[in-house]
């Protein structure tokens, strides 16, 4: 190449770059929207589909259900105005608003929610929340194609929709509050088909604007909206992996609320510029460290509790995690819990030890497996397994990418893994049924393979319970019964950080995915 | 030489059918099941029993391989597991940014490189020399995760000149493309050094400068031409690997690419995305290298269309 050609391409280079950088300042934001950043982007925004509390957030803008949470964690009306339960508790009629439309233009009536919840639960579909409706009486027979149609869901006429359990289920309305509850039009979902995921239509204060996957997902405001608009044009979802990058855009005022990673938020908590925009919620959820509890070793109760003891808990919470947590007694997160709890194995090496000696345990090999997703949940292991070599245990640690690591613990592979669970819905029996029911060992949920016939008895009584105060005492009794028995050391309930611009007004943040709607929040 | 590039285009075939069966195999027979991650945190055999016989995983690998074989000679290389979208349709979304990435790179990386090279082979022993070699190793030893943050910090949140992440016009590209010209820019750099170092000593330079050619002309035309073949082959397989997605760069500007894409697949598992990424890439990579064997016979016309020299 001769030098004169090399002399030219480089002087159109700087050109190039000095013109871009000159025309930068600009900045292209859209008027009126709120930019959000995402870690991922999300799967799909199908209801039926949808898994990730990613999805579910940014459903929940474009979709309405019968019901839905407030910030109270209360069920309140959504498209339902009211309902009515029947005394034995099986039996819900739903009364619809009039004049709720999709954002097609045409109004919801009944049969919307009969077809919806059909399709969730259809024997071809791929929706893997059927979980959320086959309480409904005749759910089952229908999703395993023995009838056509479902007995419990009737429509009388196009505002009421009356719905049948098999059984008492207490938590019923909550679970109605859930993505997979909400209501679709059947003429969109069949003219779109499998596209219907990254093209859905609702009823809910936002519609789908753009979606550039991987990059960013535009809402805007649904002039047909049937409750209070929002203040806001719509919302930016931008797709930023990585969290420097995103704290970078925040900072430079591209992005207007960030949730604060782990690795920034001693910085932003003590910055006299940043800490009085940063918001904290107590989360509904629970870290664990989960045992095996269906072979050797960890089938014995013993060295469950030796394990506990070995782990000082409360110490790695102040200082490893910083206090962006609270110490977790038992599963339930304590502003879901009416009762008091204790987790009975506090932090004590000689008891530890004395429980490992006793049990013969020196010198053997416990594996224990963690997701290399996260740098925190490896640091998390090494300080674990550096406590439990102090109490005479050998930790081999195991990482495994995430859907390897997910088939392993499901599988039932390790003699310990780290996860934690978040809540579907805020109540106490979505961290007990799921996670302690001896139905539901493995992918189901009860990841530790626990097996206990009272609490399995005592879990189904509060399921069933009418009145309240008997069921937090159902659930009170199994779960003092589960912090007993170990079945997981309980770590902690992590506290949810997010930092915002000083601009934004009214700006909140909630303990569980689907309760913004994004019609407060303004500039 | 058309006749050698259908040659190579026809060889594509077998290659994708050998590639694509392997692929297959290997990442059926690595740990982990994408259903459990479809499903989410609670969901009964029934409905996982329900989700595998959809995917078509509950056959043997073979039977699943066939499957996947006989959709991709309708033209077809089916859906994401997870997004239900069509594997084709995202790849031709992604690859237009895949390519602006990786042309942008070597914009950079090969005429800098080049220069540099020379400049650094003709200067050899002198601090010149010293001083392009401690950057060129630099270069090649820093990770893109380091100089990406560190340029994102001094260019976007310092200076505030260039927008730190997303896909788009040639300011979003500038921050990746720089970062990730700068290990090619450094291979140039030592390729061209040595390559030059080789033909300085050619009796023909001697000759040229003997007849009073100018020397930037012995330079450029003399020395640069007959040093270029190994040159061109580095261009080429860097070139190539780009092509086929920079993960980290893609990660940390938030581009919009197929190495994300691949990379996301393969973490969840999503075999028809794995495919759909590997045959893509094996396309590229044998159209990137035949336009390098079709470059080299253009540069020396030594070298005859079947590779070998005259």
């Amino acid at each position: 190449m001769p030098a004169r050609l090399v002399r030219h391409v480089v002087t159109v280079l700087l050109i190039l770059i000095l013109s871009t950088v000159l025309s930068c300042s600009a900045n292209n934001r859209l008027e009126g929207y709120v930019y959000y950043r995402l870690n991922a982007d999300p799967t799909t925004l199908d209801p039926a589909l949808i898994v990730d509390v990613t999805g579910g957030s940014i459903s929940a803008k474009i979709f309405n259900g019968l019901v839905k949470l407030d910030e109270q964690l209360n069920v309140v009306p959504d498209i339902a105005e009211s309902w009515k339960i029947s005394e034995d508790g099986t039996t819900y009629v739903f009364h619809l608003r009039k004049n709720v439309n999709f954002s097609n233009n045409r109004e919801v009536t009944s049969s919307d929610f009969k077809y919806s919840f059909k399709r969730i639960l259809s024997p071809s579909g791929r929706s893997p929340n059927t979980w959320v409706l086959e309480k409904i009486s005749g759910a089952k027979d229908f999703m395993q194609g023995r009838v056509s149609d479902i007995s419990g869901i009737e429509i009388p006429d196009p505002y009421t929709v009356e719905i049948k359990l098999e059984q008492p289920f207490s938590p019923f309305l909550q679970l109605l509050t859930m993505t997979a509850a909400y209501v679709l039009p059947k003429e969109e979902v069949e003219r779109l088909g499998d596209d219907f995921s990254s093209h859905p239509v609702g009823t809910g204060p936002f519609l789908l604007k753009e979606w550039k996957h991987n990059n960013q997902i535009v809402l805007k405001k649904n002039s047909l909206y049937f409750a209070a608009p929002p203040k806001i044009e719509g919302i930016v979802y931008r797709i930023i992996p990585e969290d420097l990058t995103a704290v970078t855009e925040f900072e430079l005022g591209n992005i207007d609320v960030i949730t604060v990673p782990a690795s920034e938020y001693s910085r932003y908590r003590t910055s006299p510029e940043w800490k009085e925009y940063l918001s904290s919620i107590y989360g509904l959820n629970v870290y664990y460290l989960g045992f095996n509890c269906s072979r050797p070793p960890f089938d014995n109760v013993n060295l469950r509790k030796a394990v506990a003891y070995a782990i000082d808990r409360e110490k790695i919470l102040n200082t490893f995690y910083e206090k962006r947590g609270r110490l977790a007694q038992g599963p339930v997160p304590d502003i879901l819990r009416k009762w008091q709890a204790l987790f009975p194995y506090a932090f004590d090496l000689q008891k530890a030890r004395e429980l490992i000696d006793e049990e013969a345990m020196n010198d053997r090999t416990i594996l224990f497996y963690i997701t290399t997703a996260d740098q925190e949940v490896i640091d998390i292991a090494e300080i674990i397994q550096s406590y439990l070599k102090e109490a005479g245990l050998n930790i081999k640690i195991k990482q495994l990418e995430w859907s390897a690591y997910k088939a392993a613990i499901n599988n039932g592979e390790p003699d310990l893994f780290w996860l934690s669970w978040w809540a579907d819905y805020p109540d106490p029996e979505n961290f007990l049924f799921p996670l302690f029911h001896s139905s539901n060992h493995g992918a189901s949920g009860n990841r530790s393979r626990y097996t206990s016939s009272e609490v399995d008895r005592l879990i189904e009584a509060g399921q069933r319970a009418l009145d309240s105060t008997a069921r937090d005492g159902y659930y009170a009794s199994a779960e003092k019964i589960i912090a007993e028995e170990v079945p997981w050391v309980f770590f902690w309930h992590k506290t949810d950080f997010t930092l915002r611009q000083p601009y934004l007004k009214n700006y909140k943040i909630y303990p569980i995915y689907n309760i913004d709607k994004g019609v407060e929040i303004s500039f | 030489m058309k006749a050698y590039a259908l040659k190579k285009i026809a060889l594509l075939f077998p290659l994708l059918f050998g590639i694509t069966l392997i692929t297959f195999v290997l990442t059926k027979a690595l740990p982990g099941d994408p259903v459990y991650s479809m499903v989410g945190e609670r969901a009964s055999p029934q409905v996982i029993e329900k989700i595998r016989k959809q995917i078509g995983s509950d056959k043997g690998v073979i039977r699943q391989y066939v499957g996947y074989a006989s959709l991709l000679l309708t033209g077809e290389m089916g859906r994401s597991y997870y997004s239900n979208r069509k594997v084709m349709d995202e790849i031709i979304a992604k690859f237009p940014n895949t390519l602006k990435l990786a042309v942008g790179a070597m914009c950079i990386a090969v005429p800098l490189g080049i220069f540099l090279g020379m400049t650094s082979a003709i200067n050899r022993n002198r601090a010149l020399d010293r001083m392009i070699s401690v950057f060129s190793i630099t270069g090649l030893s820093i990770p893109v995760f380091w100089s990406g943050l560190v340029l994102m910090l001094i260019f976007s949140l310092r200076l505030k000149l260039l927008p730190p992440s997303g896909t788009g016009d040639i300011r979003y590209l500038l921050l990746p493309a720089v970062t990730l010209s700068l290990p090619a820019l450094a291979s140039v750099v030592r390729v061209t050094r040595v390559s030059v170092l080789e033909i300085i000593e050619m009796p023909f330079i001697r000759t040229a400068r003997a007849k009073g050619i100018k020397e930037r002309s012995v330079t450029t035309v003399h020395m640069l031409k007959n040093a270029l073949i190994p040159v061109i082959t580095v261009i080429g397989l860097e070139f190539g690997s780009y092509l086929s997605g920079a993960v980290l760069t893609e990660t940390i500007f938030g581009w919009d690419g197929i190495g994300r894409f691949m990379m996301e697949g393969i973490t969840k598992r999503d075999y028809p995305v794995i495919m759909g990424c590997i045959i893509v890439s094996t396309v590229v990579f044998v159209l990137v290298n035949l336009l390098v064997d079709v470059i080299y016979i253009c540069v020396d016309p030594r070298v005859r269309a079947d590779g070998t020299e005259r």
